[in-house]
């Protein structure tokens, strides 16, 4: 017996194409999620190093600002508004007291935030990112022996979105505590 | 008998694409790993932002007040007492976050020279997951009354 197989039959290719289809359909499912994913990933991993700088910028400058005068006044020394956070810093480049602001510029298609010191230029921390920041100094007082214990703390709570907008804000809330200036407050 | 064959038959065919399934899977789970690992970032970066915020609010206490002990994560809430009071925990981080908090004194010469303060703070490690990872930060404060 003589078997001439030339090719397929067209039940064969059309099973063929049936299942490539499948698995094609499959694959580039997996693949477009993985993009998806990926592109959503880098946006909030991005996200994530503005605000680690920033609140790091922040948490130096905090350590390295200068109170003078009565305890009473420290309020008027660390001034938070809405727009700015401003507070004197020691610059050990310069050998001098400096005054130190963030501002906070409110754009519709995302903020900024902007740290200026002295007479210098101003630095872009986070541009074009912020789709929300409040700031908020706080001084707590606890009762203890002699004058009490005093705590300062600047609480930030911001919202950072990608260019596009359309992932999920990426929210972060905390509140830093400038160690060595709240020592050098509770000093006898 | 003579068999000649001029193509592939369907058992072939359908054979190798299982084969290649199964070789392109691993490329895709490691598509997919790439972006978990990124999520377990994000955790981790929570975690050390809520570490720190705890840790700083220590270290800026007076030596004397820094109390040792160890504080599992109920006792660790905002507006809890630290140490008996009257200093009271200040924490703004989110509620998936579980901080304990230990602190030891390390002495030479019966004086205290340090206190060891060691923040842990467990997270999910991925979302709505029940798995936990830890972070955890340690520091020592110095004495400055000797």
């Amino acid at each position: 017996m003589k078997i001439f197989n030339r090719g397929f039959t067209l039940v064969e290719i059309l099973v063929v194409c049936g299942v490539s289809a499948i698995f094609l359909g499959v694959a580039i499912m997996l693949f477009t999620n993985f993009r998806q994913g990926y592109s959503r990933s880098e946006s909030v991993a991005v996200l994530m190093q503005e605000s680690a700088l920033f609140l790091a910028r922040l948490r130096t400058d905090m350590n390295n600002a200068v109170l003078s005068g009565p305890q009473g006044g420290i309020e008027n020394q660390i001034q938070a508004t809405p727009e700015q956070l401003r507070l004197n810093v020691y610059s050990s480049g310069q050998g001098r007291i400096l005054p130190v602001i963030y501002r906070y510029v409110a754009a519709g298609s995302g903020g900024s935030i902007i740290r200026k010191e002295a007479e210098g230029g101003e630095k872009v921390l986070i541009k074009n990112h912020v789709a929300s920041l409040a700031w908020q100094m706080q001084l707590e007082r606890f009762a203890t022996a002699g004058s009490g214990t005093f705590r300062i703390g600047v609480a930030v709570a911001m919202q950072l979105k990608t260019a596009t907008g359309n992932e999920k804000p990426f929210a972060i809330k905390t509140c830093v505590f400038p160690a060595r200036l709240n020592r050098q407050l509770n000093t006898p | 008998m003579n068999k000649q064959r001029y193509g592939l038959s369907l058992v072939e065919i359908v054979l190798s694409m299982g084969i290649l399934a199964m070789i392109m899977l691993p490329v895709f789970m490691t598509f997919s790993s790439g972006n978990t690992n990124i999520q377990v970032t994000e955790g981790e970066f929570r975690a050390h932002t809520a570490a720190l915020e705890l840790m700083e609010q220590i270290i800026s206490l007076p030596f004397n007040l820094i109390r040792p002990g160890s504080y599992a994560p109920a006792q660790i809430i905002d507006g809890g007492a630290f140490a008996g009071g009257p200093v009271l925990f200040r924490l703004t981080s989110d509620p998936d976050l579980k901080h304990s908090l230990k602190i030891e004194e390390v002495k030479r010469d019966n004086k205290i020279l340090f206190k060891k303060i060691t923040v842990t703070v467990a997270y999910p490690s991925a979302r709505a997951s029940d798995r936990l990872r830890e972070f955890t930060l340690k520091t020592l404060v110095a004495n400055e009354n000797i």
